[in-house]
């Protein structure tokens, strides 16, 4: 049985695990279109979850979504409630994952992040076509702009802090991981001074870019001591969205602006006592991966790849976290369940001997209007090849 | 004075150098030296870009790299363009291109990347920004008659607002070519969707461009 410290440190109580390895059941009828018998589940998705992260035995490989929108939309409700109603998004997350049976996860948080907190414009997904939060005008639009850039006072009202804060109280009452989105600083970067900007200011005006870091980087460690003071360090699993792909940054781009205040939130969050991480390498990021690799993930990281990593790479890059991935998202979104299914069972097979552990996920957010029936693909193919 | 051969080679370097002041000085100096101001774009300014996106094909340059790149072309344009004037039939040069990012979408780095190397291959591109509306791209694309229509998704959750626009665009813009572009999409999803084209950046978008409309590269 693999043990790894820190199952007790996001709350979440104590289950008495057998020393033997589960045995799947079978229900007795062929009721998969396919033709296959589906076999019933000996874990319950509460059960599978702790393990993985204690790191100990499974009955099968869990699934976990990287699903937002899409939760609303099986529920029925607007989008934009996933990101600007506490309660709606918390209610519509719980009820998807019932639903189709998934292992988790329910967060809260975007990839914009930062944009409203220093003062931008954000306009939530409530018109045709807007799937996520958009920053439609970002608080820094001039050097100058950038040079006043400060960390407010208090920071508990700004932005999306109170949403978040309150999702937090749901998941705490609920003896849920709290999560807090903390990274990655250059991404959050992005959506402070409008990502052109930034990139321009990255040749021209390193310093700049720097500065804007600094403020960025004292804002979230600031944010995670309002995690920490209400929830306890060992309730909170933080969760980062990195956006710094090699199609759009250099490795030594990454490494000079974004690793070290990526390590630094990392580093001081550890000390805070945090125990659990959560980072989403978004796209292609092979050539970061020996960076990434050196990054503290306290007593447990919990390590998300695209498609464009192939689990191998993230598997030598990660040795002892647990993996999640690399379902590519636009198949969910636009292929034949078969396919889905296809896809979903040779990233099972490719994956679930990952020492660190291994979770089925999509490579970036399920698109909000992906067909039902293929997120259920992905539940599916655990069921179906990813038993222990 | 420094030579014709020596100004264009400087144009070429203050682009690839991103250099937005040299690129406008040097393309000043050009002007005053008499060289054809076609000519110093075509022959000074445009190789700057091309070896920029050479590069980062190659994986030795990145979108910073093509941003402050892209700068500098435009600083050296803006003093040339003025100076050229074209009939109404040579100013649709290469093609009339609409470009634009998706209803939803405003992320705008690999739309204006595209919209730049179009410029670059003699393309009269008219940009209509992000978060564009359906109906926008074909009211302008009938205004411009279009020959090209480049649409740009950047994010999963964006990138379904282009299926539904491709099968409009099909009825409304029957002459129209169509090319999308964006990080989820593919050449599989272009040929499912019915686009004309796919870019997997923004040179090859370009170089699909040229391939539509008949002009080699």
């Amino acid at each position: 049985m693999r043990v790894i410290d820190g199952g007790e440190a996001v709350g979440l109580a104590a289950v008495d695990l057998p020393a033997c390895r589960y045995q799947p059941r079978w229900s007795g009828r062929p009721d998969s279109p396919e033709g296959t018998e589906v076999k019933r589940d000996n874990m319950s998705t509460r059960e599978r979850w702790e393990a993985l992260v204690r790191g100990d035995e499974l009955d099968r490989v869990p699934c976990l979504q990287f699903i937002l929108g899409h939760t609303a939309v099986v529920n029925g409700r607007p989008i934009a409630k996933i990101y600007d109603d506490a309660g709606a998004s918390f209610a519509c997350q719980r009820r998807a994952m019932e639903m189709y049976g998934y292992d988790g996860l329910i967060l809260h948080g975007w990839a914009n992040a930062g944009g409203a907190e220093f003062g931008g414009d954000v306009e939530y997904p409530y018109r045709p076509y807007t799937g996520a939060p958009m920053v439609t005008r970002s608080p820094v639009q001039s050097e100058q702009d950038a040079w006043d850039l400060r960390v407010p006072d208090e920071i508990a009202s700004v932005g999306t802090i109170p949403v978040s804060l309150e999702f937090s109280r749901l998941q705490f009452e609920a003896g849920m991981p709290c999560t807090i989105q903390v990274g990655s600083p250059l991404t959050w970067a992005g959506s402070v001074c409008g990502e052109e900007r930034l990139m321009r200011w990255l040749i021209k005006k390193p310093d700049l870019v720097h500065h804007v870091l600094r403020v960025v980087t004292d804002f979230i460690l600031k944010k995670a001591e309002l995690w920490v003071l209400e929830f306890g360090p060992e309730r909170i699993m933080a969760f980062d969205l990195c956006i710094e792909t090699n199609r759009l940054y250099s490795p030594s781009q990454f490494e000079t602006f974004a690793f070290p205040y990526l390590s630094e939130v990392h580093d001081k969050l550890t000390a805070m006592g945090v125990a659990i991480f959560l980072s989403h390498i978004c796209g292609e990021q092979n050539r970061n991966l020996p960076l990434w690799s050196q990054l503290s993930f306290g007593r447990r990281g919990m390590v998300s790849v695209g498609r464009e990593i192939g689990l191998s790479a993230a598997s030598a890059a990660f040795p002892s976290q647990v993996i999640m991935g690399n379902v590519d998202p636009v198949a969910i979104q636009e292929g034949t369940p078969e396919d889905a299914l296809a896809l979903c069972k040779a990233c099972v097979t490719e994956g679930k001997d990952h020492p660190g552990g291994f979770a089925l996920m999509s490579g970036c957010e399920i698109p909000p209007l992906a067909p039902p029936v293929n997120v259920f693909q992905m539940v599916k193919a655990c069921r179906e090849a990813g038993w222990y | 004075m420094t030579g014709d051969h020596e100004i264009l080679e400087l144009l070429t370097k203050a682009v690839e150098d991103g250099d937005e002041e040299a690129a406008a000085r040097v393309a000043s100096e050009a002007v005053a030296a008499g060289v054809d101001p076609q000519r110093a774009i075509l022959r000074g300014l445009v190789p700057g870009m091309a070896e920029l996106g050479r590069l980062y094909e190659e994986g030795a340059c990145f979108v910073p790299e093509l941003l402050v790149g892209a700068e500098a072309l435009y600083a050296g344009l803006d003093v040339l363009r003025p100076l050229i004037s074209v009939s109404a039939e040579e100013s649709r040069g290469n093609g009339v291109v609409v470009i634009g990012a998706v209803q939803g979408d405003v992320h705008d780095i690999g739309k204006n990347l595209v919209k730049m190397m179009l410029e670059v291959a003699g393309f009269d591109v008219h940009d209509l920004g992000r978060d564009v509306e359906m109906e926008r791209f074909i009211e302008e694309s009938k205004r411009l008659d279009a020959d090209l229509l480049c649409l740009s998704a950047l994010m999963t959750t964006t990138m379904v607002a282009m299926k539904d626009y491709m099968a409009r665009f099909q009825e409304e813009l029957p002459r129209t070519k169509i090319i999308i572009g964006g990080a989820p999409l593919s050449q599989h999803l272009a040929d499912q969707w019915g686009a004309d084209g796919y870019g997997e950046n923004a040179m090859e978008a370009a170089r699909v461009a040229e391939r539509l409309v008949g002009v080699s590269g």
